[in-house]
């Protein structure tokens, strides 16, 4: 009997009051979010917190995921939805993040298990971040300026 | 052969139930079903966009400040604003159609199209600018851009920068669309009273629809226009 | 319920006049139709066409391979030629051919349902999927594409001049095609199920065929939207995927194989789907262990989504990456061995039918073994230096798609036939071209592995360099030959069937399953006359007593085999 165990009459409906009160706290988080990322650069006070680019990161992006939450609960109204609705809501966004497997190439790439292969250069994609905002070119594995690995 | 509606003598709110469904529970949870198994697909279809733009920033993270000083964060967050709007009026619909007011039900519907249009209209004042500028990537691209001086970062590093910025956009702008068209026929199935439509459910997949384009730019906008230094 | 009951709720064994084939007869009725049954018909019309146009390109690569010095074609038509036999046999055969088929026709029909959960959105995949073959079909008379079924980049976003945009619209048509078949798989398994019909009482292809729902929903889109960075790549110089233009070409591997990995188990779990189904029929035994054969199929989804960088063990990914995905290779093994083992166990001390279906099914366990065993091969990380890009990869993933999944899907073909068409085909013919199958397949590919090993690479089209390998090659292209007389031979004798093949009953194998015990052969249009109620467990085969004397009969006075005998 699939389809009667669920057999309830009148849906759950959302009152006004829980949209408006979703909403004031969506806009709220746009506000904090634009002023976490912003406030450094506008205030001359605020100069020392410009660089922190991990901390300012993992503000918006949690600020984010929590609006997410917000409106995937409360307007998609999975909150109140049966267990198979949740079951693939969450694994959706789960999933997701197996693409993120490939992250273990990309970060591993510097790093090799057998010795005597550090002579090799390392990786054809090393990350290099500070090439990239100020010079015009992009620098390449193998050519000289590989102060730091000194071989 | 086709299929033909047939109307449920036990059914409450005398919605159509499709040949295939014993009853109307059936239906309307089968189609909820079926629209998140497809937002699930969605969340897949935007995936690799979110995780390419992760690994480049995270390889060039000073340069993509440098690049998304281009975009226009207040243009960003009025659209953020109008589609965080537009979500709350969707809600709202919703909200009307489960208790049969189809009145404040089309005014919401409306509002949310407004809404949408909107959007796309400050988009094509974003797009415009960069078309301009010759930041879209293609032969003419350049980096730094028209009437600029030397602004640090590397040609390649801005071409993927903004190849991501116009697809990831693009694309969602794309979804827009089809949720404008969804949305529009919807309110005009609702206005001529079709006998599939007099239930809520119809209201509420097009709402999960729009609800998913929402999600995709809470998180886009941070990521395009808020790069921290 | 018991037999008993089954008998007195069974239709009449007089075929009522109405089924969903002569409901209607117009050309508008096919194309406009939503019945499920009529889809999966329009379907097998559909993937038989691209599978013979795949065909005719393999023929083609085989005939050229014969001489060592590449003396038919060009290198440039080669490389089209390869590449329109891979993007057509993956992309319009393999991957639709068991779920858009048989999973089409039966799965309603198992879970005691009238239709699909969306009858329109299937037909909307299937228009998606015409659509996609016409796209890459008009891709390959305006010039053909040359950068392989895998569209690496960047040949295939900056060097390549032939149509690969076209083509590469046309497979995205045609993803979206399978993506809507899988939204429709998983509503129709969750919510349309039959009274009383829980999920350990669903039969195993229904199960397989949710495993392959889900891969379809969560691998697919993420293929779907690389394939639109590279057309973007194309047409504007999107710099993604291309080394010149900042991006970096291991990224589109990367994505690629995430859907394409999961796709190998698209084309595989339907067929492991059927093959439960058949061993389990013409063994008249439960399926063993039929909770592990469930669990096994979503195990190998969920498995088979993080093991796809075994492709680029030489793709300058990392060597920490590679140990991983090595390791996880492994454990996809274990899943697909329970299969086999429990299918064996059911046949042991089963009372084994060796009719057609069942011929193609132990084909396909010999062949899917040693597919799955040099599979291992290439999964560990030494010998796949050796292995990779040459005919041992070749040889390894024909032995899985084609002596797997053609093998299944054959084999399903001629186990639900009577029940698709309501005519029984030539037993006799049957068995032999199972056998010239399994004899072509084997003389086919078994050569490559080992010229594989002795290092011909793939995608060449010469081996100067090494001509004692020509007797490989002969016997290949030999055998290819052999393969492609098994191929046309159900063509003939199942069109002729059609024809004039006697009529069927509604059970000709006795088997067990809703679609067999429950509805006439074909079923009407709305799938049963009442709706069905399940009691029974499934592959409830010990209830058959009188099985030796059901066979002896079988086939031989054509008016008394049926499901009431």
């Amino acid at each position: 009997m699939a389809h009667v165990e669920h057999h309830h009459h009148g849906h759950h409906i959302t009152p006004i009051s829980v949209l408006i009160r979703t909403f004031i706290i969506l806009v709220g988080l746009m506000v904090l979010t634009i002023v976490a990322a912003k406030a450094p650069y506008w205030f001359a006070s605020l100069e020392p917190y410009r660089g922190l680019w991990v901390v300012t990161n993992a503000i918006a992006l949690g600020i984010a995921t929590i609006k997410a939450v917000f409106v995937v609960s409360e307007f998609m109204g999975v909150k109140y939805a049966t267990n198979l609705i949740k079951v693939y809501a969450i694994g959706g966004f789960v999933w997701f993040f197996l693409l993120f497997i490939m992250f273990v190439d990309y970060a591993s790439r510097p790093w090799e298990p057998v010795k005597g292969w550090e002579n090799v250069p390392s990786s054809a994609f090393p990350r290099n971040k500070d090439n990239d905002a100020g010079t015009p070119f992009p620098q390449y594995p193998g050519e000289a300026k590989h102060g730091k690995d000194g071989h | 052969m086709a299929a033909h509606a047939t109307t449920h003598p036990t059914n409450p709110d005398e919605s159509e139930v499709y040949f295939q469904y014993e009853d109307i529970d059936q239906q309307q949870e089968t189609y909820i079903v079926g629209m998140w198994t497809f937002i699930v697909q969605e969340i897949m279809f935007f995936g690799p966009l979110f995780l390419i733009y992760t690994l480049f920033r995270w390889k060039f993270q000073g340069g993509f400040y440098t690049y998304s000083q281009k975009l226009d964060y207040v243009l960003g967050g009025v659209n953020t604003m109008v589609l965080l709007f537009s979500s709350f009026t969707m809600a709202l619909a919703v909200h009307y159609a489960q208790k049969k007011q189809t009145k404040e039900q089309l005014r919401c519907l409306g509002i949310t199209l407004a809404c949408g249009f909107g959007f796309l209209i400050i988009k094509a004042f974003e797009y415009a600018d960069k078309f301009t500028h010759s930041l879209f990537p293609n032969n003419s691209f350049i980096w730094p851009p028209h009437g600029y001086e030397y602004l640090g970062g590397n040609p390649e590093h801005a071409r993927l920068f903004f190849s991501l910025y116009f697809a990831t956009t693009g694309l969602h702008g794309l979804h827009v669309v089809v949720g404008m068209i969804c949305i529009a026929s919807l309110m005009i199935l609702t206005v001529r009273k079709a006998p599939t439509i007099t239930d809520y459910v119809p209201t509420e997949i097009v709402g999960l629809y729009w609800h998913f384009v929402d999600l995709v730019w809470i998180f886009l906008y941070p990521l395009y226009y808020l790069i921290p230094k | 319920m018991s037999a008993t009951t089954v008998i007195e709720q069974s239709p009449p064994t007089e075929r009522p006049e109405k089924n969903y084939l002569n409901a209607d007869h117009t050309l508008r009725s096919w194309i406009w139709t939503v019945d499920h049954k009529r889809i999966a018909v329009l379907y097998l019309i559909s993937v038989t066409f691209m599978f013979f146009l795949g065909s005719i390109a393999a023929a083609v690569v085989r005939f050229e391979l014969t001489s060592p010095w590449g003396q038919m074609l060009t290198s440039e038509t080669y490389n089209k030629m390869f590449t329109a036999h891979g993007v057509i046999m993956v992309f319009f055969f393999i991957i639709p051919a068991i779920p858009a088929v048989l999973g089409n026709f039966l799965l309603p029909i198992m879970l005691g349902a009238r239709d699909l959960a969306f009858p329109r959105i299937n037909l909307l995949s299937w228009y998606l999927y015409v659509a996609g073959a016409a796209l890459v079909l008009a891709s390959l008379a305006l010039g053909g594409i040359d950068a392989g079924w895998t569209f690496y980049t960047p040949l295939s976003s900056l060097y390549s001049n032939t149509q690969i945009t076209l083509a590469l619209v046309g497979i995205f048509l045609a993803g979206f095609s399978s993506i809507l078949t899988g939204v429709n798989f998983i509503a129709t398994t969750h919510k349309m199920r039959a009274p009383g019909l829980t999920w350990f009482k669903m039969p195993l292809f229904v199960w397989a065929h949710y495993a392959t729902a889900i891969i379809m929903i969560l691998g697919t889109p993420v293929v779907a939207m690389t394939l639109v960075l590279v057309i973007f790549e194309r047409a504007f110089k999107f710099g993604i995927f291309s080394p010149e233009l900042g991006g970096d070409p291991v990224l589109f591997q990367h994505l690629f194989w995430f859907y394409s990995h999961p796709a190998v188990y698209i084309m595989i779990l339907p067929g492991m789907g059927v093959i439960s189904e058949l061993i389990s029929c013409f063994s008249r035994r439960r399926v063993f262990g039929y909770e592990f054969v469930a669990f096994s199929s979503i195990a190998i989804a969920v498995i088979g989504f993080v093991v796809w960088g075994h492709h680029m063990f030489l793709s300058s990914q990392s060597v920490l990456q590679g140990i991983l995905f090595s390791l996880l290779t492994f454990l996809v093994a274990i899943p697909s061995a329970i299969k086999i083992f429990n299918w064996t166990m059911t046949m042991y001390k089963g009372s084994v039918w060796f009719s057609t279906p069942m011929i193609y099914a132990l084909g396909f366990m010999g062949l899917f073994v040693i597919g799955g065993l040099t599979g291992l091969h290439l999964g560990s990380l030494a010998t796949d230096v050796h292995l990779t890009g040459t005919y041992f990869i070749v040889a390894h993933f024909h032995f899985v798609m084609v002596g797997g999944a053609i093998m299944a899907f054959l084999g399903g073909l001629h186990f639900w036939w009577p029940k698709m068409f309501g005519k029984m085909y030539s037993e006799f013919w049957g068995r032999l071209s199972a056998m010239v199958i399994f004899l072509g397949f084997n003389f086919t590919f078994f050569p490559q592995f080992m010229v594989g090993y002795l290092g011909m690479p793939r995608r060449y089209h010469f081996y100067y360099f090494a001509p004692e390998w020509q007797i490989y090659h002969i016997l290949s292209s030999a055998g290819a030959t052999i393969l492609g007389i098994g191929f046309l031979m159900p063509a003939f004798y199942l069109t002729a069937s059609l024809i004039k093949g006697p009529k069927a009953s509604s059970n000709p194998w006795g088997a067990k399953g809703l679609e067999w015990e429950q509805t006439t052969s074909p079923p009407p249009t709305e799938n049963f006359h009442h709706k069905p109620i399940v009691m029974d467990d499934p592959y409830d085969y010990d209830a058959i007593a009188d099985n030796d004397d059901f066979r002896a009969h079988w086939g031989k006075e054509p008016v008394k085999y049926g499901g009431d005998n």
